[in-house]
């Protein structure tokens, strides 16, 4: 058995002549399990040379609970709320995921009000989780305020969650073949509220950090990762847009009723540092902010009184066959790859969820090297992990 | 692969960088400012005050065991295996009760047992409760010295005490 | 869209013998099955071709199905223009010592994939640049998301599933409800 450390000497990289002349050793560092600006339970061998990070090692597992293992023991209803812990920042997005691949191969056919409220929650979903994001990520660099502003807008939208679906965070409420509960008039004129306010707030938002002076030295021209990168290593949602490149689920392979809305993709621009940094992949989420905005305002103006779940069996039983479904979550494109045995089985034979923060947190070892610390958690910071999507 | 430019400095770029500091930071501290007046707190004193809950909040779970009719429907739509079921036959010629909604009991059930613990509060249970016994309560503080105090017996006397409260009827 | 793609595998990789797994409706997803010992060149052609290239890795999935263990390739092609999606799969027969060439040269996506793969499943990636474990520890034995698969004892001189921590009332209903089941033991039986 190999030990977890006989790995083998990374390559020093050659910063300049100045540090190549001065014999040091590298420095082997753990950032985590329990460091605050991972996120969460991520642990980072880094190997420093004094500050500069040589070689950035993720060890994964820490939040492992086996999730696609239990899924091969549940019925398709009872799987929701473990898909649910997997991103439980977004979980209506997650939730949202699994319904379309299961109702796709049933041939469920998903009633429009439905269809429509599943938009509605997923984009104000998109929103409160674009909130945390923004948040944390001004939270690791050293920012506490903004870290307030955004918990107070997003509670707003925890609020109107929980009163349409019981929950604050893992809500069990896209259910197969349609959603649980409908939303009413008062909720709905809510939402229009929290639209204009959310308009003014993001003004705010932007004053606040994104044109700081000090936000933008710390995050411009650091952790650039080119559109052939993303390539490379498959990375989707915010990363991949704020590389330059413009591709978004929602648009380019609509499913659900999207092809019915205008929005446009934000994508990274050289505005202060170069295509691809981390000051882009935030602005991209804050600009993915208005967007969604957009979207609700349309969805209100669509929606019609009607009935909000669709003919299901009692007892769900899929064809043979198996389905890769993807859906464009907040972090990036979830994938269900879900595997069906026969109708005779009432739980599925096999279901990978290809998350997109494992795929992002695997760019981590290709950015790090010659990076400062420092530089290195904006870096960590800016790809926005959540870690029960990452270890599932 | 990373570009970190290190542009040449003049006291010019200097000057102009400390400016572009100073007054973006003074911008974001005025809105920040701005708080101390008018602005109305979000937070709210915990224990002293509490929130009202939505109506749909789902907490703690109760059963009314009176209206029963063991039919395991939830035991079996749990997706975390956490109620116990038991019931047994009831004798020849008994009278048979029913529910509020008017379903009839047939069976006498024995042990109705819910683990909170394990309970991941999805409410997948409640929606296939033919009678409606079933139900989410609004009760959020009900922590315990030890997981099996967790185990809530719904046959118990003591959970007559919050039946009144609980169910409406 | 899968029967011209195979046809161009077939053409341009010597000994690929792509095959299309058809489905009867639209609810499934078609898929090719490849030969193990071609994978690389197959990737390698699918990510150099122009007629349809397909410029990123998004998944690499594990279907144990007893008989053999199916690895899944989930490509995709992130463009505007001509957005596609394809599963390919690989049959590995050897469930002790299965394994297929690593594409991490060609897309460095597979590197955590094939690890996790190899984590859950077992089957090995020759010329994976860092093959360990992923997400359970590196001394853990046994391969957890195999049909056949039962967890450890002990592990480190810890206990797996000790007693005195587990809910030995949800074990008594679910040995008096007859719910267990024995689907491990019957495919542990079925391989034997």
């Amino acid at each position: 058995m190999q030990s977890r450390w006989d790995i083998g000497e990374p390559e020093r990289p050659t910063i300049n002549a100045e540090t190549e002349q001065l014999k040091s050793e590298l420095l082997r560092l753990n950032m985590g399990p329990q460091h605050p600006a991972t996120h969460g339970v991520l642990r980072i061998e880094i190997w420093t040379d004094s500050e500069i990070v040589a070689h950035a090692i993720p060890h994964l597992g820490y939040l492992h609970r086996c999730m696609e293992k239990h899924t091969e023991n549940l019925d398709y209803r009872g799987i929701i709320p473990f898909v649910d812990r997997l991103d439980y920042i977004a979980a209506m997005s997650m939730e949202w995921g699994y319904a379309m691949a299961v109702e796709k191969m049933l041939g469920t056919e998903v009633p429009r009000r439905a269809e429509l409220l599943r938009i509605l929650t997923g984009e104000l979903q998109r929103i409160a989780s674009h909130l945390m994001a923004f948040g944390t990520y001004a939270l690791d660099l050293g920012a506490f305020t903004p870290f307030l502003y955004a918990f107070e807008m997003r509670e707003k939208i925890l609020r109107l969650f929980e009163e349409v679906s019981g929950a604050r965070l893992l809500y069990n409420y896209i259910w197969i073949g349609g959603v649980w509960n409908d939303w009413t008039d008062e909720q709905l004129n809510r939402v229009t509220a929290f639209c204009d306010e959310m308009e003014e707030e993001a003004k705010k938002y932007h004053e606040l950090v994104s044109m700081n002076k000090i936000f933008i030295e710390r995050t411009a021209n650091v952790g650039v990762f080119t559109v052939q990168d993303c390539f490379d290593y498959g990375a989707t949602g915010p990363v991949l847009r704020g590389s330059g490149h413009k591709w978004d689920l929602r648009k380019n392979m609509p499913y659900s009723l999207y092809s019915e809305f205008d929005f446009d993709i934000p994508v990274g621009i050289a505005e202060v540092g170069v295509v691809g940094d981390c000051w882009n992949r935030y602005i991209v989420r804050m600009k993915e902010v208005i967007e969604s905005i957009k979207i609700i305002r349309q969805v209100q103006a669509k929606l019609e009184p009607g009935s909000i779940m669709g003919k299901v069996p009692k007892i769900i039983k899929l064809p043979k066959g198996e389905i890769f479904m993807r859906s464009e979550c907040p972090r990036g494109e979830l994938g269900l790859h879900l595997v069906s045995e026969g109708p005779e089985a009432k739980t599925p034979y096999r279901l990978k969820v290809k998350s997109p923060c494992f795929t992002h947190v695997s760019m981590l070892p290709h950015a790090a090297p010659g990076q400062m610390i420092a530089d290195f958690v904006a870096t960590v910071g800016s790809i926005d992990i959540v870690l029960g999507e990452v270890d599932r | 692969m990373n570009t970190q430019t290190h542009e040449t400095s003049s006291v010019r770029d200097y000057f102009s960088a400390l400016y572009d500091g100073v007054t973006t930071t003074i911008k974001g501290m005025w809105i920040t400012f701005r708080y101390v007046w008018g602005v109305k707190s979000v937070s709210i004193e915990y224990p002293e005050v509490r929130e009202v809950l939505p109506e749909r909040a789902r907490m703690r779970l109760f059963n009314d065991s009176q209206n029963c009719i063991s039919c395991t429907q939830c035991a079996m739509a749990c997706p975390v295996d956490c109620i116990y079921i038991a019931s047994e036959k009831k004798p020849e010629g008994t009278e048979i009760k029913k529910t509020s909604n008017g379903q009839p009991i047939r069976l006498t059930l024995t042990q109705f047992v819910i683990d909170t613990a394990l309970c991941c509060y999805c409410g997948l249970c409640t929606t296939v409760c033919p009678t409606e016994c079933l139900t989410h309560s609004h009760d959020y503080e009900f922590s315990q010295y030890t997981i099996d105090a967790m185990k809530y017996d719904y046959l118990a006397p003591d959970v007559m005490a919050w039946r009144d409260r609980i169910v409406k009827s | 869209m899968h029967n011209q793609l195979a046809e161009l595998i077939n053409k341009n990789v010597l000994g690929a013998s792509a095959v299309v797994n058809k489905t009867e409706d639209a609810k499934t997803h078609a898929s090719i099955t490849v030969e193990a010992s071609a994978i690389y060149k197959v990737a390698e052609f699918l990510k150099t071709n122009t007629e349809m290239p397909f410029n990123a890795l998004q998944a690499v999935s594990g279907v144990d199905y007893l008989e053999y263990i199916e690895v899944c390739y989930i490509m995709g092609h992130f463009d505007m223009n001509a957005p596609r999606d394809l599963i390919l799969k690989v049959k590995i027969t050897d469930r002790v010592n299965g394994n297929v060439d690593s594409i991490v040269k060609l897309y460095p996506a597979a590197n955590f994939q094939e690890r996790e793969c190899y984590d859950m499943f077992g089957i090995k990636f020759n010329n994976h640049p860092d093959h360990r474990r992923i997400l359970c520890p590196d001394d853990w034995e046994g391969f957890p998301l195999r049909k056949d698969y039962i967890a450890q004892k002990t592990y480190n001189g810890m206990e797996v599933f000790p007693d005195s921590k587990s809910n030995m009332e949800d074990r008594e209903y679910i040995v008096r409800q007859g719910m267990i089941k024995k689907a491990q033991e019957g495919a542990a039986n079925k391989v034997q």
